[in-house]
């Protein structure tokens, strides 16, 4: 498969610098573009376009990391801040509205519920996405 | 919680547009920052982006500088910019060890003026230069630990003698780094000269060219400067203990080699008697050995931690470098018999080496030019210690602020270019002559460094901590010898160009005092003692728009005017009668709501007598009259010159007149396209 653009969802876990990583290792032979994506979940009480302060101060530091590591690693990524209800289904509109030939997510997890369970935006993305999906599993520190 | 609708935001980088998703709940909200900025804990944070140039002038401009000074550094890269031992000697203590290249030399010539015999006083003379610089390492020692900050003479003097002891030092530190650039540049070429005799006649343009590469380099930032200019120190160094050491073997083998001769050597006989003035004369001519000294107390903060013990090691290792270096020099060049130049054609050390290693050998090559370069090396000190002075003294208002500005690479761009400006001139008005310029040069350390070290003496006095006792008796001793020497330099130099030195220090005291008083003057003016005044409330502001015909611009700025206020007044001024009428006839068809006056200028002046107009409202504080001028701004830059720039007028005479407060509303020429573009789409 030739990719030509890559969509990064970052949550802001200690797995988002190896799914970066792996998302240049991913896009250096056909040259592909990468666009990383956080999404802040807004909740239901509070209007969608709310301004939220620390949680966009938080997206906006992990995106900044997202795109330094980017930077290190020889390649200049797009970045996207975004406020929804559903961050999977923000995520798969994304996607599609980009045009994206693969969305890689992390999928940190600690070992107890890690091997059941996924976490529910990791499964809608499975199940909505109009594209490839490559989950990046990694044990989270304790 | 809910943003307000955009008409009614304050001003804002953030944009939010509300996308649709596949399903009607999954709408989202897309958060768009203006390029070059980002959030960082509740602040916006310029990043390097911000300097991303639109125009390909603005962006080859962009290229060249970058290329010339580097990418820009960030304010956390401030702590790598720092030095070690072994990259802090070449940058702090080569303008001490690079003395050594001509000290020798400004003695001598001084001496041969008695004659030949009176040369077999250059090595007493020599090694009392080394007592005083033994003493002053000390002492400096004590300055750094009592000091480790740095700030060096001025911070010590101004904080145990008061104000304006500091300012003096200060003042004569300015002075002493101006002629630390002059004085090493020039020698530097001499040293060339020696070997590519050609050079002689255009040594002020090839110094001034140096200058110019050293400020390059400075731009560059401290660490990248010592980096580039460390080998060199340490080639000069091995280059001389290697001559030092062949020649006292082939001295003490008693295979004493045959003294080069210089072009025009002094005459045997001499000119004047051997007088006590004339040897006081040589040891202040050799004492310019002691310049630079001060260097490394005053730079402490360059250092890497700990910054006190790796000053001191380097401040030890300089003085022990000089010591034997100049030492060695002195003695060859006496054992040997070397006579100096009358015109400064060769210099003596290059007389020496000739004698030593014989004309023309690879060695030969290699001590006069790396003399060369640790000469420049030693301007660079100048460099170094300059703009952080400056800096020190702009913080403290006594010096414009734009000196405590640091540049894109963390260096004090506007010091370094004001010390290159001010030596380049001196260097030019000596005609780049090293012997002509010695005798300005180490008054200004001495008086330095006696404010410094009998300052130092009122601390431990004060103080009384522990060891002060011994700091004490050294300070003393300290100040007592520097003083002594400061007496003898100004005394025995004064005829000679010292006066200018002790006539421009003053002025320049006076010039930093007058600046501190205006800052003062304006700090007082502007401070907010009590942060609980409220944010006074005004009164609609009464406008008036200047208006030179009915055009876009002017529509523009009377619109603008009306969003401020209800109070507006468009004032025409007309060269003759027919022209004003016509104008209100125009104006009162175009806009009849608007108040209009009319004036007619018959003497053809449009800013005088609007200027009257406006002076002649009422104002005050609470209601200031506000002028809003139109300004047409064409697309390109060289385009301004085909427009009167009445506006720009306007603005620099109004910049000064009380309750005048002046918007400038600028009509892009891109505009008026895009309308024509919109107009032919409808």
């Amino acid at each position: 498969m030739q990719l030509k653009r890559i969509l990064v969802a970052i949550g802001g876990s200690s797995v988002d610098p190896d799914v970066i990583r792996l998302s240049l290792t991913l896009a250096r032979p056909a040259k592909a573009e990468i666009v990383a994506v956080h999404v802040i979940e807004v909740r239901w009480n509070l209007p969608l376009d709310a301004v939220l302060d620390p949680e966009l101060d938080h997206g906006e530091q992990v995106l900044g990391a997202a795109a330094k590591i980017a930077e290190k690693g020889g390649q200049r990524i797009e970045t996207e801040l975004l406020q929804a209800r559903d961050a999977a289904a923000a995520i798969i509109d994304t996607a599609r509205e980009r045009r994206a030939d693969l969305v890689l997510l992390g999928m940190p997890y600690r070992t107890r519920l890690g091997r059941v369970y996924v976490g529910k935006t990791v499964q809608n993305v499975y199940v909505g996405s109009p594209c490839a999906v490559l989950a990046y599993r990694q044990e989270a520190p304790q | 919680m809910t943003p307000p609708a955009d008409d009614e935001r304050e001003p804002s980088l953030e944009k939010r547009e509300t996308l649709p998703g596949q399903k009607p709940g999954d709408r989202r909200v897309r958060i768009v920052r203006s390029g070059g900025f980002r959030r960082d804990a509740g602040r916006l944070l310029a990043t390097d982006e911000i300097f991303d140039q639109r125009g390909p002038i603005a962006r080859a401009w962009e290229k060249t500088l970058r290329l010339l000074v580097g990418r820009r550094l960030n304010t956390d890269a401030e702590g790598e910019e720092r030095v070690s031992v072994a990259t802090g000697l070449p940058i702090l203590a080569s303008d001490n060890i690079s003395s050594s290249a001509y000290a020798t030399e400004e003695a001598m010539r001084v001496l041969a003026l008695a004659g030949l015999g009176a040369l077999a006083l250059t090595m007493p003379i020599a090694l009392a230069v080394v007592a005083v610089l033994a003493i002053v390492v000390l002492s400096e020692t004590r300055v750094i630990r009592a000091y480790p900050n740095g700030g060096g003479s001025y911070l010590v003097a101004r904080e145990n003698h008061g104000t304006l002891a500091g300012l003096i030092a200060a003042a004569a530190l300015l002075i002493d780094y101006v002629l630390t650039v002059a004085v090493s540049t020039a020698a530097g070429v001499a040293a060339i000269a020696s070997f590519i005799p050609d050079v002689h006649d255009i040594r002020v343009p090839l110094a001034l060219a140096l200058i110019a590469l050293l400020t390059l380099g400075n731009l560059r930032g401290v660490r990248e400067a010592g980096l580039v200019f460390a080998a060199p120190t340490y080639a000069y160094m091995l280059a001389m203990l290697g001559l030092i050491g062949y020649g006292v073997f082939r001295v003490a083998s008693g295979n004493v080699p045959a003294a080069a001769h210089a072009p025009n050597p002094f005459s045997d006989a001499g000119t004047q008697a051997l007088a006590l003035l004339l040897i006081l004369r040589a040891f202040a001519s050799g004492s310019v050995g002691l310049t630079g000294s001060e260097a490394v107390a005053n730079g402490v903060p360059s250092f890497r931690k700990p910054e006190s013990r790796n000053a001191v090691i380097t401040l030890v290792l300089m003085g022990a470098i000089f010591s034997v270096v100049f030492l060695g020099l002195t003695y060859l060049a006496t054992t040997i018999g070397i006579r100096p130049d009358l015109h400064e054609a060769e210099t003596v050390n290059s007389l020496l080496t000739r004698s030593i290693v014989g004309d023309g050998s690879p060695y030969y090559y290699f001590v006069q030019v790396s003399t060369a370069i640790i000469l420049l090396l030693a301007a660079n000190t100048g460099f170094t210690g300059f703009p952080r002075l400056a800096s020190v003294l702009a913080n403290d208002r006594f010096m414009p602020r734009h000196f405590a500005d640091m540049g894109s690479r963390l260096a004090f761009n506007t010091g370094i270019l004001a010390l290159a400006v001010v030596a380049g001139l001196v260097l030019t008005a000596f005609g780049g002559s090293v012997t002509s310029l010695v005798p300005l040069y180490t008054i200004g350390v001495f008086l330095a460094f006696t404010l410094s070290q009998s300052g130092l003496v009122r601390r431990w006095w004060r103080l009384r901590d522990r060891g002060w006792q011994f700091s004490i008796v050294l300070n003393s001793v300290g100040a007592v010898v520097t003083g002594v020497v400061l007496v003898v330099v100004a005394v025995t130099k004064f005829e000679h160009g010292a006066w200018m030195v002790i006539l421009i220090l003053p002025v320049l005291v006076a010039i930093l005092y007058a600046t501190h008083l205006h800052y003062r003057d304006v700090h007082d003016a502007l401070v907010l003692q009590d942060l609980d005044l409220p944010i006074p409330e005004l009164k609609p502001p009464a406008v008036v728009v200047p208006v030179a015909r009915i055009d876009r611009a002017a529509l523009q700025a009377i619109a603008f005017a009306r969003s401020i206020s209800k109070h507006v007044k468009v004032v025409h001024i007309s060269t003759s009668d027919a022209s004003a009428d016509e104008f209100r006839l125009r104006f009162q068809r175009w806009a009849p709501h608007v108040s209009l006056d009319v004036i007619v200028s018959p003497y053809r002046s449009l800013v005088v007598p609007l200027l009257k107009y406006i002076d002649l409202l009422p104002k005050s504080d609470e209601r200031p009259i506000t002028i809003v001028l139109a300004e047409f701004v064409p697309r390109h830059w060289w385009e301004w010159i085909l427009h009167s720039q009445t506006a720009t007028r306007l603005k620099a005479a109004l910049l000064f007149r009380p309750h005048t407060i002046v918007i400038d509303v600028p009509y892009h020429f891109e505009d008026t396209a895009d309308l024509a573009r919109r107009g032919k789409d409808k």
